[in-house]
C-alpha cells in the first residue's frame, strides 16, 4: 500500500530543478550534473557523445538507486574545455545526429512509399 | 572550438516495410542511440488508451476492476497522440471530463436477450471522434475471420447486461504498460563472418558437412558443385559460439572468424497497431529529441557558475 505513484517515475516534482550543476571543490575542470526523472536512456547517450569529446578527460554516469529516480552524470575536462562546455557540445551534437537520423529514415520511407 | 561539431550522420535501409510491422539497417551510430531508441519506442512514445471506466450496470461473470483493465489493454488508434495534452498538463479540464484536448470518451451497451452468447467486443465501443478508435485488425482482403469481429471484452448470456462509460487518455509505457505502442522491439548487431579458406580446405567433406551443421542456425552450407563452404545467412547467426567450439573440437582453432559490427545494426518493430510501425520510429527521433531539449542548462544555472567561476578564478589569482 505504500508503493510510490507511477508518475513518480517521470514528473519532476514542482520546485525541483530538472538539471542540477556542482563543480569538483577538489579537481579543477570536474563537475557532476544531476538529472531528475531520467534513466539509462538519456546518461548512455551522453555517455558515449561525451567520450567522443577529445577535450574530455573522464565521463560517466549513475543511477544511483532504482527508486530514485534520478541519475548522475559526472565530466572532468581539458584545460581548454569545461565541463559545462562538454555537456551542452554533446547536448547538441545528439540533437544533431537525431535530425540527420530522421531525415535518413524519412528519405528511406518516402522511397517504400512510393513503392505501394 | 566554437562550431566544432562531433555529430554523425547515421544512415538507414528499410528492407521491409508493413503498417504494424517494419526492418531496418542502422549504421554509422553506436549502440547508446540504437538502444536509447528501442527503448524509447518501448517506453515512452505516447499513445491513448482507456483510463478511467465507470461502469452503469454490470451483471456478466467478471468483476467490474477486471472489465476496466480488459478495457485498458485495448489498443486505440493514436495518431493524435503525439499532438495531445497529458491530462495532467491540461489547463482546460479537471482531467476527469470530455476536454477536446486530452480525452476520448467511449460508450459501451450490450445486453443478451437470446440464448445464443454473446460476444462483447471492441467493436461495442462508440466514441464521437472518429480519429480515436479500436484498431481494426480486420484483414483487408476480406476474408472472415474472428478477428474480424474485434478483441472479446467479455461474454453475456440470456439476461445478462453490460452498461459503461470510458474515459481514453494519453500516456506513456513508463506510466502502464497499456500505453506501450511496440509489440516488440529489438535490434541485433550485424555479425562479420570470416572463414579461413586455406584451413577449411583442409578438411574433408565429411568433416565440412558436421562443422555446417553443428550451427543451430542455418548461416553456412555447402555448395553442391565445388564443395566450398560458404556463409549463407550471416544474421542467422545468434553469436551461440558452437562452430567456433566445433571447430576448436575437430583441432581446426582459427577455421572462422566473426565479430560483432560495433556501428551496424539490424531493427525489428512491431506495432500494436495504435500507430504505424513507421511513425513508431519518428515519432521516438522526435521524442529523444525533446528528452534532450529538456535536459540542457537552465540559464540561472549557467549564471550562478559564471559567478561561482569569477569568484574561484579571483581567489585563485589571490
Ligand atoms: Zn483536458
Amino acid at each position: 500500500m505504500n508503493a510510490p505513484d507511477r508518475y513518480e517515475r517521470f514528473v519532476v516534482p514542482e520546485g525541483t530543478k530538472k538539471v542540477s550543476y556542482e563543480r569538483d571543490t577538489k579537481i579543477i575542470n570536474a563537475a557532476s550534473f544531476t538529472i531528475e526523472r531520467e534513466d539509462h536512456t538519456v546518461g548512455n547517450i551522453l555517455r558515449m557523445q561525451l567520450h567522443r569529446d577529445p577535450n574530455v578527460l573522464f565521463a560517466g554516469y549513475k543511477l544511483p538507486h532504482p527508486l530514485q529516480y534520478k541519475i548522475i552524470i559526472r565530466i572532468h575536462t581539458a584545460s581548454q574545455s569545461s565541463p559545462m562546455q562538454a555537456y551542452n557540445q554533446a547536448i547538441n551534437d545528439l540533437d544533431k545526429e537525431l535530425d540527420n537520423l530522421k531525415s535518413a529514415f524519412e528519405a528511406e520511407l518516402a522511397k517504400h512509399s512510393s513503392g505501394y | 572550438m566554437e562550431g566544432m561539431s562531433y555529430a554523425r550522420t547515421p544512415r538507414v535501409k528499410i528492407r521491409e516495410l508493413k503498417d504494424d510491422y517494419a526492418k531496418f539497417e542502422l549504421r554509422d551510430t553506436d549502440a547508446s542511440i540504437a538502444n536509447a531508441l528501442r527503448r524509447v519506442m518501448i517506453a515512452e512514445v505516447p499513445t491513448i488508451a482507456i483510463d478511467l471506466v465507470e461502469i452503469e450496470v454490470n451483471s456478466s461473470v467478471l468483476n467490474d476492476e477486471f472489465i476496466a483493465h480488459r478495457l485498458g489493454l485495448i489498443p486505440l488508434t493514436s495518431e493524435r497522440a503525439m499532438a495531445m495534452r497529458f491530462s495532467r498538463d491540461c489547463d482546460a479540464c479537471d482531467g476527469d471530463g470530455q476536454c477536446e484536448f486530452c480525452s476520448v470518451e467511449f460508450h459501451l451497451r450490450a445486453k443478451c436477450i437470446s440464448d445464443q452468447t454473446l460476444d462483447v467486443t471492441s467493436k461495442d465501443l462508440y466514441s464521437p471522434d472518429h480519429t480515436v478508435v479500436p484498431v481494426d485488425f480486420s484483414d483487408p482482403s476480406g476474408e472472415e475471420s474472428s478477428e474480424q469481429r474485434g478483441i472479446i471484452i467479455v461474454k453475456l448470456r440470456r439476461g445478462q447486461e453490460l452498461r459503461l462509460r470510458a474515459i481514453a487518455r494519453k500516456g506513456i509505457g513508463k506510466d502502464h504498460a497499456k500505453w506501450s505502442p511496440a509489440a516488440t522491439v529489438t535490434f541485433m548487431y550485424e555479425p562479420d563472418i570470416h572463414i579461413n579458406e586455406d584451413l577449411m580446405e583442409t578438411l574433408t567433406l565429411e568433416e565440412k558437412r558436421t562443422w555446417v551443421e553443428s550451427s543451430p542456425t542455418r548461416v553456412f552450407d555447402i555448395d553442391a558443385n565445388t564443395h566450398q563452404v560458404l556463409v549463407v545467412d550471416p544474421e542467422a547467426y545468434t553469436y551461440d559460439d558452437e562452430v567456433i567450439k566445433k571447430a576448436e573440437a575437430m583441432g581446426k582453432p582459427g577455421l572462422v572468424e566473426i565479430s560483432a559490427k560495433q556501428d551496424s545494426f539490424i531493427f525489428t518493430v512491431e506495432s500494436t497497431g495504435a500507430i504505424k510501425a513507421s511513425q513508431l520510429v519518428l515519432n521516438a527521433i522526435e521524442i529523444l529529441k525533446q528528452k534532450l531539449d529538456a535536459v540542457r542548462l537552465s540559464e540561472d544555472t549557467v549564471e550562478a557558475d559564471d559567478q561561482f567561476g569569477e569568484l574561484g578564478a579571483h581567489m585563485r589569482g589571490g
